[in-house]
């Protein structure tokens, strides 16, 4: 059996790069299997990487058995930390890969969560030697860095490192990246194996993620749930500027209170996939009706615009099964954008070392 | 009358009470499946039931009957429908929802509809009240049609308080069906209608509104007096450089280019439509006024100074004739002062001899009552005088309260608008010029700008496209320059440099000195992050340059996408001006022109046109309503600028406007003129999706 583990720092895009992987597996004829020892399930809430591929993948499994351990800030209390966990984390790695040719093994949100219980990226590769990929949002100069960083790890772990992937490499930096990145990360004998340019729609959350996670009622516009978002303003500035940024912010989502029906309406004659209303303040219908007729979805949440526009900054676009574009689009980054077949062919190639993994 | 009601405090009781009592000369139908018999009328239990063919249908029942039986009246044939009942789109997306319904069923069975959530119609001639206004209006000359029924009802209130009558009145409500287009349009058959008067909140469709108004104020002169309210984000799609263009100036521009007259009160809708339904239209826009006191004469002068009257300069035997006729201490120029004593004869001598005068357009007379006034007899000879004279505008102002009210009476009830103060005659007066001006202005024929060529367009399209392939809305300075070069309108030379080398050799290419300028979409004000460095030298400078401006940026924007660096070549100083436009969800792209600069903001200095039958004529009229102007011809012994030029960029960026629609607003700021020639330094244009609005 193949072990590949995804690892990267929290947003790179470890769901995606597993995602289009799994796809493009299973489309070659593999049986292929989903593992994420350490997911981010919540008491009422199963980790929602476990659902993905358990319905893309037709896993059997329980998704608590595909994400058998949880990190959070607040995990200790949870977990006991001389319990036996890696013994639960096995256990469940054989059941749930049973019978499977490759095993995808997703890395937990940063490599270092749950060292205290030997389950960081240390641990999961000593526990089944896989194949590494590392996933890389490039953001500067200091992103090449990092991205150093964490091959030199893998190394010192004498871990199999298949190479890495710069993702959501913002436009004005993809010349940058791929002239003097690449050279440079392969000048140091590690692979670059995609140089993936920014879908800022794929790294913000949709219209539907939004309901969820300002736990938000929908007043109008249901049938613009699917809309993805591109970029997000707060309307707080004065009706006159407004409409400037308005402009400039294409499939946008407005976050802004609901007393500022002027503003809502105004972005409603421009892009906006979605108009988040703050603070619990129900608007003037005459913004119901407009959203309504745009098919714009029009959100009412009781958190106030500073705590929507926090939570925001640490959401991104969650990858659902029922979302067949964002998948489709998850492929074709990785079609036209990485080394597929390279990336294949080292998978097909590689011979795990015997006795590595259980 | 569907919703008719016996208990007199529901509305579907008061719209029949005031159909009948209304003195409506045709058949009432009351319907209600209840009642018996509602004010003296057999009511029928549906409309099915109604007797013969329907003319009109009033519908007063709660909303989530209406759809039945606006579908009744469709399968009746009933030829038009007003709704008075609310619950639509007011009410929010249900309410949106069943108003397209409706909207749809009228459409299936070719019923005219007003409404919904409308206060009903008025014909005064007919006469046909089906509203549940309290009263009937006078009949007047005016087509009254609001889009607020509760302002409506207290204007119609308010008009028998004033003697202002009407020809009609339409409440247009949610303006489902028929909207102020569609009733303009049909007042120009009217005979009875001399004058329209719509209070709007909003404005649906721009383009048919600007056509249609235009065609109708060529004729017969239309008041509006605009809310801007309810329609925030109309108003504040037409923003432009950090709200040059005020939230209001779409619609002042498209009003005064289609011929519409903006009233701001109450007040001067009262003074206008005065003005408008008894005097005949000025030649010109002179003023003459004869009064009897010093004072009033001033502030009459003044009022015409400030509303764009040119006092009348008299001819030499009009001034010869009233040294001869008035007393030694008149004042012969105008205002002619007939003095304190003036008999009712001397005024109307007076005003003979002044409105015969070639070189007078309209005239006002002033009386202040004195110890020798007669008002009254005064008066009266005016209006035996004006029966003979009837071809200039004529406006009275009798000062005063008590003792002038018999005089003011005469004046009125014979057509010779009197008014309380000179401020207000001569701003009513001046509207009647500004009118005149217009209908002149509308026979002349249009000068449309040049289109661009196949090959500048093709060329401007394909810098669209890469931007687009980019996946942005907002261009980069250098695409921006790039786009208006194609386009035929003269830029700085420039390129963009991607890192500090490249901006060597860019340098060297375009010729030092050189100006950078940190290239980034999500950076506006470029000077404030340290984004600018100008008048570089050397290969050295540049270098230097592009590393500090990188920088910057990264310090004081992290965030931001930076693209480069534009190498510009350093341009000689000329006159700094600013030129875009921005397009207005109603009305299409709306032009600026101005003093451009840093100090835009601070200043001012501009001007607008809607870019729909925008012409050379029109760019010249534009330069020349700002300070800018002032500056082009050459201020303090500064060598004048091409204005030819001028015009010709501002014809060419109406052109470049209207023939890329996805191009939603666009700055040139600054455009610097020179003795001849000129050029853009630097440019913002943002693109959408191609759409009307957005």
């Amino acid at each position: 059996m193949r072990n590949l583990y995804v690892i990267g720092p929290t947003g790179s895009g470890k769901t995606w790069f597993c995602a289009a992987l799994a796809l493009e597996l299973k489309e070659l004829g593999w049986r292929v299997a989903y593992f994420k020892p350490v997911g981010t399930a919540a008491e009422d809430k199963a980790d929602e990487d476990a659902l993905l591929f358990r319905e893309l993948l037709e896993m059997d499994s329980p998704p608590e058995r595909i994400a058998p351990l949880s990190s959070s800030p607040i995990y200790l209390w949870r977990y006991d930390a001389a319990g036996s966990h890696l013994d639960r984390v096995r256990e469940a790695y054989a059941e749930v890969t049973r019978g499977a040719e490759v095993v995808i093994i997703g890395g937990a949100p940063s490599p270092y969560h749950l060292a205290s219980l030997g389950l960081d990226a240390a641990g999961v590769i000593r526990l089944f030697r896989p194949l590494v990929f590392t996933v890389h949002r490039v953001m500067n100069d200091l992103s090449l860095d990092l991205a150093l960083f964490y091959q030199d790890y893998l190394k010192s772990l004498q871990a199999e490192a298949a190479g890495l992937v710069l993702n959501q490499v913002p436009r004005p930096l993809v010349d940058k990246a791929r002239g003097l990145f690449c050279p440079v990360l392969e000048g140091r004998g590690h692979r670059v194996l995609g140089v993936v340019p920014e879908r800022t729609e794929a790294a913000l959350p949709g219209a539907r993620d939004l309901v969820e996670l300002l736990r938000a009622e929908v007043l109008a516009g249901e049938q613009g749930l699917a809309n993805p978002v591109e970029e997000v303003v707060i309307g707080a500035m004065t009706l006159d500027s407004a409409m400037r940024y308005f402009r400039r912010a294409p499939n946008k989502a407005l976050i802004t209170g609901g007393d500022r029906t002027d503003l809502a309406l105004a972005a409603l004659e421009t892009s906006t996939s979605v108009i988040v209303l703050t603070g619990g303040l129900y608007p003037e219908a005459r913004l119901l009706s407009r959203a309504e007729e745009k098919g714009v979805p029009v959100l009412l949440t009781d958190y106030d615009t500073y705590v929507v526009a926090d939570l925001l900054r640490f959401a991104g676009r969650k990858l659902r099964p029922e979302d067949r574009q964002g998948l489709e689009e998850a492929r074709r980054d990785f079609r036209e954008h990485c080394r597929h077949r390279q990336i294949i062919e080292l998978i097909a190639g590689w011979q795990p070392e015997a006795g590595g993994r259980e | 009358m569907v919703g008719a009601s016996n208990n007199p405090a529901k509305l579907g009781h008061a719209v029949v009470r005031n159909l009948v009592e209304g003195g409506y000369p045709g058949e009432v139908y009351p319907v209600n499946p209840k009642a018996g018999e509602i004010l003296g009328r057999r009511a029928c239990p549906s409309v099915e039931e109604v007797p013969g063919e329907v003319d009109l249908a009033v519908v007063v029942i709660p909303a989530a009957g209406v759809l039945e039986v606006a579908r009744r009246c469709g399968e009746k044939g009933v030829r038009f429908l007003v709704v008075i009942s609310a619950g639509f789109r007011e009410i929010g997306g249900e309410g949106a929802r069943r108003e397209k319904e409706l909207v749809d069923i009228c459409r299936r069975y070719g019923m005219g509809l007003v409404g919904p959530n409308c206060l009903g119609v008025i014909d005064t001639y007919t006469p046909l009240n089906a509203t549940f206004a309290p009263r009937m209006p006078r009949r007047g000359r005016i087509a009254f049609f609001s889009q607020s029924g509760a302002l409506g009802t207290a204007i119609l209130d308010w008009s028998l308080t004033v003697d202002l009558g009407f020809s009609r009145f339409v409440s247009l409500g949610n303006k489902a069906g028929l909207d102020e287009v569609d009733l303009m349009q049909e007042s120009l058959a009217d005979p009875r209608t001399q004058i329209v008067l719509c209070y709007l909140e909003n404005v649906q469709d721009g383009g048919r509104f600007l056509s249609v108004s235009a065609e109708v104020t060529r004729r017969k002169p239309v008041l509006v007096i605009k809310s801007g309210v309810s329609e925030a984000g109309a108003r504040a799609a037409s923003s432009h450089t950090g709200a040059l263009a005020g939230s209001d100036v779409a619609y002042d521009t498209a009003f005064a280019q289609a011929g519409l007259f903006r009233v701001r009160t109450l007040e001067q809708l009262f003074d206008f439509a005065l003005a408008f339904s008894s005097q005949p239209l000025p030649r010109g826009n002179r003023l003459a006024v004869v009064t009897n006191a010093g004072g009033p004469g001033i502030l009459a002068s003044d009022a015409a100074e400030a509303e764009g009257l040119a006092l009348a300069r008299l001819r030499r035997q009009t001034i010869t004739e009233l040294g001869q006729g008035l007393p030694r201490e008149a004042s012969l120029y105008n205002p002619v002062d007939v003095l304190g004593d003036a008999s009712p004869e001397r005024y109307t001598w007076a005003l003979d001899r002044v409105a015969a005068d070639p070189k007078v357009d309209m005239v006002l007379i002033l009386l202040a009552p004195q110890a020798g006034s007669r008002p009254e007899e005064t008066a009266q000879l005016i209006v035996e005088w004006r029966r003979q004279h009837q071809d200039k505008p004529l406006a009275a102002v009798f000062m005063g309260g008590a003792s002038v009210e018999g005089a003011v009476e005469r004046l009125k009830k014979a057509d010779i608008p009197c008014y309380f103060s000179p401020e207000r005659a001569v701003a009513s007066l001046a509207a009647l010029a500004r009118y005149a001006a217009r209908c002149r202005r509308a026979m002349r024929a249009p000068s449309p700008c040049p289109p661009l060529s196949g090959r500048e367009k093709a060329r401007m399209a394909a810098v669209l496209d890469r931007v687009r392939a980019d996946r942005r809305v907002v261009l980069l300075a250098s695409e921006a320059l790039a786009v208006l070069e194609s386009g035929g309108i003269p830029c700085a030379p420039s390129r963009l440099a991607a890192g500090p080398e490249d901006a060597v050799r860019a340098a060297e290419e375009l010729g030092f000195p050189v100006v950078l300028k940190v290239a980034s979409p999500h950076i506006t004000h470029k000077t404030d992050v340290g984004g600018v460095r100008v008048g570089l030298e050397s290969p050295d400078e540049v270098r230097r340059a592009y590393l500090e401006i990188m920088e910057n940026v990264h310090r004081y924007l992290p965030r931001a996408e930076v693209y480069g660096v534009e190498v510009q070549r350093l341009m000689p100083p000329g006159t700094e001006l600013v030129v875009g436009f921005s397009r207005d969800l109603q009305f299409g792209p709306l032009l600026m022109f101005g003093l451009g600069g840093v100090y835009v903001n601070l200043l001012r200095d501009v001007s607008f046109r809607l870019t729909r039958g925008f012409g050379p004529a029109e760019a010249e009229e534009m330069i020349r309503e700002t300070k800018a102007y002032t500056l082009l011809r050459g201020y303090r012994g500064e060598p004048p600028r091409d204005v030819a030029a001028v015009v010709e960029t501002l014809c060419r960026v109406a052109r470049l406007a209207e023939e890329f629609p996805e191009v939603v607003e666009m700055d040139i700021n600054p455009l610097v003129a020179y003795e001849r020639g000129l050029a853009a330094l630097d440019a913002k244009m943002t693109i959408g999706d191609g759409g009307a609005g957005a």
